[in-house]
């Protein structure tokens, strides 16, 4: 206890204390990211508090009940192939699953689910209460204890003081936030939980740089005042997808079915007569929201010539009747909102359980993050989720995730992991937000990712198992069952490369009814499967073709690979070329301003974003290849006027 | 230091225009494959080796000095090519395109001497004026891009883009935005924009390809007996337009190089004097080398004296050239047969030299072999560098065209030919496409 006296500041008063333990990671935040940063950092071994204002909201949906889709699935799979809870947890609490562009190619195929919103949260809850090194404290966080430049800990609301080598702050929405309803609005972190005003104040003081974004909610419906007999039906796929590399459809709780109505041009008629009172519209709301995520007033003002937009309305869990209508996510007064749902085919009764509302919050631009998620400001400060600018949970999990393993293992004196673009969806999130900075709610989509065609679902597990394994945070289990279908990839490739089909030994009717014509000479049973239109079990069935592999997904791994292999090579090469800027490293302290020949343009953008690699400064908006060139050079003229200096010296 | 970027670069390296000699220079990380391919062997380092500069298909585009750096005992400190040719701007280029095909990327503006400074084979002194020669390079690069951007390049750079974007925007949507209901199921738009998108490319191509012709002028090989009136019609077809510039002595004894000009547009003829049928075996080789001029001609011509008309001699070596060059007969001493009827007259065009009859006739007729398009009322001048890139784009097209029925492959060589545009038009990124979409799209369930 001595110890802690001599570090406690003068100042302290009677409801001051230093907490005795010191932690190796403080994760703050119990939501999507906090929850992965923290389950993480105690996989790698390292001693981690996850602090939250509320223990009964940790892995919370704050939004619509639902887990994946186009990139975001991409996202989870990724954090799943890590050893992250998110895919496994949608596994126990899905209650709809479905494949999105399964009729497309398997690059731009995502898994969604809907997810009951207790099942889910639990299903968190439990893999945090019974993960070994971690530790669960409720209590607000207010500031940050920082020395010299680097993070020490955190103080809470009761002056609770935490030491830690390491913090990974993911405040969400809290930061700041400030709730709209109509005319009227209110400091919050969510509908019903209180904001983090004094630590939103404090981190204003660290002179990080700060901005402001919005985004919103629908109102929610009681479902017994659904009439359903109006609606269209969409089922879940069968057979039931699974998300988790480690889950099966025998986890999967009962299944449920989405309901789909749409407005009308009544109901736009409301909306319109409601502008003049709608905070957005009338200048009171100044964060800037998402494009892709429009409340309902922004899609008919912009889209003024639709006369009707798609309702999902999506059940909130198996035990309640509350439904999420997804689409009609508004921040117009309460009286207009009920109008208007009850102007809706089906919604006629709707009785609203609880009104939608906008929120603004702070975020910081992340230009200020390293790509490791590491704060470029404070040594040990780490940001993962809504507090960087992006909007998701998947994406606030993957940042999450990422935050989390590398607190650890700055924690572990090891070098940060930073995936590359043409690695993960993980890399590109947080290259686009570095390097990109941030002007609305970064959401990921595929088309951001320009080696979509590797960033796959499905080799989620083969890009990134072995990595976290290296890295410590993958367990035996996961290790052995990914080792063993690798295995079996590999295997079955070189059966098929090896496993010869000759024009005079197949049956012309064989070879019309799976090749859709005959081979004019030998072919491996690789080379046909890369053509198109055929597939693999067709394959199999030709004579002397062999035994199909058992694993249904083992022999998917094999066709993919196939069919993909020319565009796969080629972006390889374009990979390889572009390699070397990604290790070229730009020093911290470099003064843009300095470097002769460059725009004042360029000056401005490189000083704002302070790269760390020529492969980040290339793809600042505004940086072109001479500028480039120009950095080339002036680093290499410094370099020799150092190696000048030691030997005048 | 830091771990350099060596991947091949290769530009002509010698100033535009029609020197004696012209050098395409390759350098970086092991381009000894190159080095193999073009030459058929590698060869030995720092030693001048004459041979053969060959095409993919092991023909001769020029003949010429190859010198081999290893690294890194070279300008660039990395292994380093020098190609040196004749100075005719086409086959400077056709040898250019030989190294871009066989992986090396067109250099940037300065990154010869950039890479030469970063591998400590230029002075410290010298380091300020790197910077200030790739801002000048950069500068001069920017003025001339804009220059060529203005105007009809320019717009039809711009319309092309515009359609590719629709196009791409129209895949992306479909692909990031499945549960929206933009219908998509009509794929008529998307035909149609890409065969747009295809045409408005080949356009741009075609007409580009006019500048360069404006700019680098048509190879003509003339074949005809030495008693036909070359060297008159030559003179003749000149006219006041002048242009006689030089005889440089060609690839060899027996073809001889003149450059001429009509309606600006420079002609480089090779006078082939010694052609004909013969069974002398040192005739023959000569007649070999011609053969092989002729071979890389943009069009023969075969002049005849009109009197005498085309004998079987004749025909036989005409047919005897590949049926891909465009070719014309071409009837001299016109004058001397004025009374001879039409249906007498053999086809191709009858012209004098001496009077210039029909000589006007005879130029139209020539330009249009060559493929000069004079209504084209404004030839782009694109630069090379924009040529190769609309060549790019347009592979990448024509691929996307073969994988409709695969959206992700369709949107993935749309995106590359997009890329390729990116070198005339600037970056445009996913973020300006997600933009692009959000306007056009109501996405947002």
């Amino acid at each position: 206890m001595f110890g802690l006296l001599y570090d406690a500041p003068p100042f302290l008063f009677s409801g001051d204390m230093n907490f005795p333990d010191v932690f190796d990671v403080i994760v703050v935040g119990g939501g999507h990211a906090g929850t992965e940063a923290a389950l993480v950092s105690a996989r790698s071994g390292c001693k981690t508090l996850l602090m939250s204002h509320n223990i009964e909201t940790l892995g919370q949906m704050s939004c619509n009940p639902s887990i994946g889709g186009i990139g975001k699935g991409h996202l989870v799979k990724e954090v799943d192939a890590l050893g992250g809870a998110m895919a496994m947890a949608t596994d126990e609490g899905g209650i709809q699953f479905r494949i999105l562009n399964s009729s497309k190619g398997f690059a731009v195929r995502a898994t969604r689910a809907q997810a009951d919103r207790m099942l889910y949260k639990q299903a968190i809850r439990s893999r945090l209460e019974n993960q070994p090194d971690l530790w669960l404290f409720q209590q607000a966080v207010d500031d940050l204890l920082v020395e010299q430049d680097k993070v020490t800990g955190v103080v809470t609301q009761l002056g609770l003081r935490f030491k830690a080598k390491t913090v990974v702050l993911t405040a969400g929405t809290f930061l700041g936030g400030l709730v709209h309803v109509g005319q009227a609005n209110y400091q919050a972190g969510r509908a019903g939980d209180p904001p983090s005003i004094s630590l939103a104040h404090r981190l204003r003081e660290l002179q990080l740089p700060v901005g402001r974004l919005k985004t919103g909610t629908p109102p929610r419906i009681d479902g017994r005042t659904i009439n359903y007999a109006l609606l269209r039906e969409q089922a879940g796929d069968v057979p039931v997808p699974v998300f988790s590399f480690m889950g099966n459809a025998a986890q999967h709780p009962r299944q449920m079915p989405c309901w789909i109505t749409d407005t009308n041009e009544r109901t736009h008629d409301i909306i319109r007569g409601g502008l003049d009172r709608s905070p957005m519209f009338t200048g009171v709301i100044e964060g800037i929201g998402p494009r892709y995520c429009p409340s309902i007033e922004d899609k008919i003002t912009r889209f003024a010539d639709k006369n009707s937009h798609q309702i999902f309305l999506e059940p909130e869990g198996l035990t309640t009747h509350e439904v999420y209508p997804n689409g009609i996510s508004t921040s117009l007064p309460f009286d207009v909102q009920l109008e208007l749902v009850r102007s809706i085919k089906g919604l006629e009764n709707a009785h609203i359980l609880r009104p939608g509302y906008a929120i603004e919050y702070d975020f910081f631009n992340p230009s200020g993050l390293k790509n490791s998620l590491e704060t470029k400001a404070i040594r040990g400060l780490f940001f993962a989720g809504q507090i960087n600018g992006t909007t998701g949970y998947e994406e606030a999990a993957a940042q999450g995730l990422l935050a989390g393993l590398n607190a650890s293992l700055q924690v572990r004196e090891m070098e940060a992991w930073c995936p590359r673009r043409d690695e993960a969806y993980l890399g590109v999130l947080v290259d686009d937000l570095i390097t990109q900075g941030v002007t609305e709610p970064y959401r990921m989509f595929t088309s951001r990712a320009e080696y979509r065609l590797q960033l796959r679902e499905d080799n989620a597990d083969l890009r990134l198992t072995e990595t976290g394994r290296k890295l410590g945070v993958v367990d035996d289990a996961r290790w052995r069952a990914f080792e063993k279908k690798r295995e079996a990839i590999v295997l079955e490739e070189q059966r098929m490369r090896s496993t010869w089909v000759n024009p005079h030994h197949l049956p012309l009717e064989d070879a019309l009814r799976v090749l859709g014509k005959n081979i004019e000479r030998e072919y491996s049973l690789y080379e046909l499967l890369r053509r198109p239109n055929v597939n693999y079990a067709g394959l199999l069935t030709l004579p002397g073709a062999g035994v199909a592999v058992e694993d249904e997904k083992v022999a998917e791994q094999v066709e993919i690979q196939a069919k993909y292999q020319g565009y796969i090579e080629r972006q390889d090469e374009e990979i390889a070329r572009n390699s070397h800027n990604e290790v070229m490293r730009l020093p911290d302290n470099l003064d843009y301003s300095q470097v002769r020949g460059l725009s004042i343009e360029a000056k401005q953008k490189l000083n704002q974003f302070k790269p760390e690699t020529i492969g980040q400064a290339a793809r600042i908006a505004g940086i072109t290849p001479a500028a480039i060139s120009l950095l080339l050079v002036h680093l290499k003229r410094g370099f020799r006027d150092a190696k000048a200096g030691e030997i005048s010296a | 230091m830091q771990q350099q970027n060596a991947d091949p670069i290769a530009a002509i390296a010698t100033a535009q225009g029609r020197g004696g000699v012209g050098v395409v220079r390759v350098s970086g990380k092991e381009i000894s494959a190159i080095a193999v391919a073009v030459l058929g062997k590698l060869p030995v380092p720092r030693h001048a080796t004459y041979g053969d500069f060959l095409d993919e298909k092991g023909e001769v585009i020029d003949q010429g000095i190859a010198l081999y750096f290893s690294a890194p005992h070279s300008y660039t400190g990395e292994d380093v090519l020098e190609l040196q040719g004749h100075g005719g701007t086409a086959i400077l280029q056709l040898l250019l395109q030989r190294c871009l095909g066989l992986g090396a990327r067109l250099a940037e503006p300065g990154e010869f001497t950039r890479r030469a400074f970063l591998n400590d084979k230029i002075d410290l002194a010298q380091a300020e004026s790197v910077a200030d020669l790739i801002a000048a390079t950069t500068t001069e690069a920017a003025r001339s891009a804009v220059r060529s951007l203005q105007g009809d390049f320019s717009a039809a750079v711009n319309v092309l883009v515009d359609v590719l974007l629709r196009l791409r925007m129209l895949t992306e949507a479909m692909l990031d935005f499945p549960e929206e209901d933009i219908d998509v199921s009509d794929t008529t738009l998307r035909d149609k924009l890409l065969h747009d998108a295809q045409t408005k490319l080949q356009q741009i191509i075609a007409t580009a390809k006019q500048g360069s012709l404006l700019r680098e002028g048509a190879h003509i090989a003339l074949v005809g007996r030495p008693n036909v009136g070359k060297s008159s019609l030559l003179n003749r077809l000149s006219g006041e337009e002048v242009a006689l510039v030089s005889d440089v002595p060609g690839t060899t004894r027996d073809v001889i190089r003149q450059a001429i000009q009509i309606h600006g547009v420079p002609l480089h003829i090779m006078d082939t004097a010694g052609l004909r049928s013969s069974r002398d075996a040192v005739e023959n080789m000569g007649m070999a080398r011609t053969h092989q001029a002729v071979l890389k001609a943009d069009l023969i011509l075969l002049l005849l004296d009109a009197d005498m008309g085309c004998s079987e001699e004749d025909w036989k070596i005409f047919s005897s050239f590949p049926a891909d060059i465009p070719h014309l007969k071409v009837f001299n001493k016109a004058d001397l047969i004025k009374d001879m009827p039409d249906a007498q007259r053999e086809e191709g065009i009858y012209i004098s030299a001496k009077t210039g009859e029909g000589i006007e006739q005879f130029r139209d007729q020539l330009l249009k072999l060559i493929g000069w398009n004079n209504q084209e009322s404004s030839a782009f001048i694109a630069r090379e560098r924009h040529l190769i890139a609309l060549n790019l784009a347009q592979t990448h097209l024509d691929h996307a065209s073969l994988q409709v029925n695969m959206p992700e492959l369709f949107a993935e060589e749309l995106r590359l030919a997009q890329q390729s545009l990116n070198s005339i038009t600037g970056r445009f990124t996913a973020d300006d496409l997600l933009g692009e979409i959000f306007s056009r799209f109501c996405i947002g369930k």
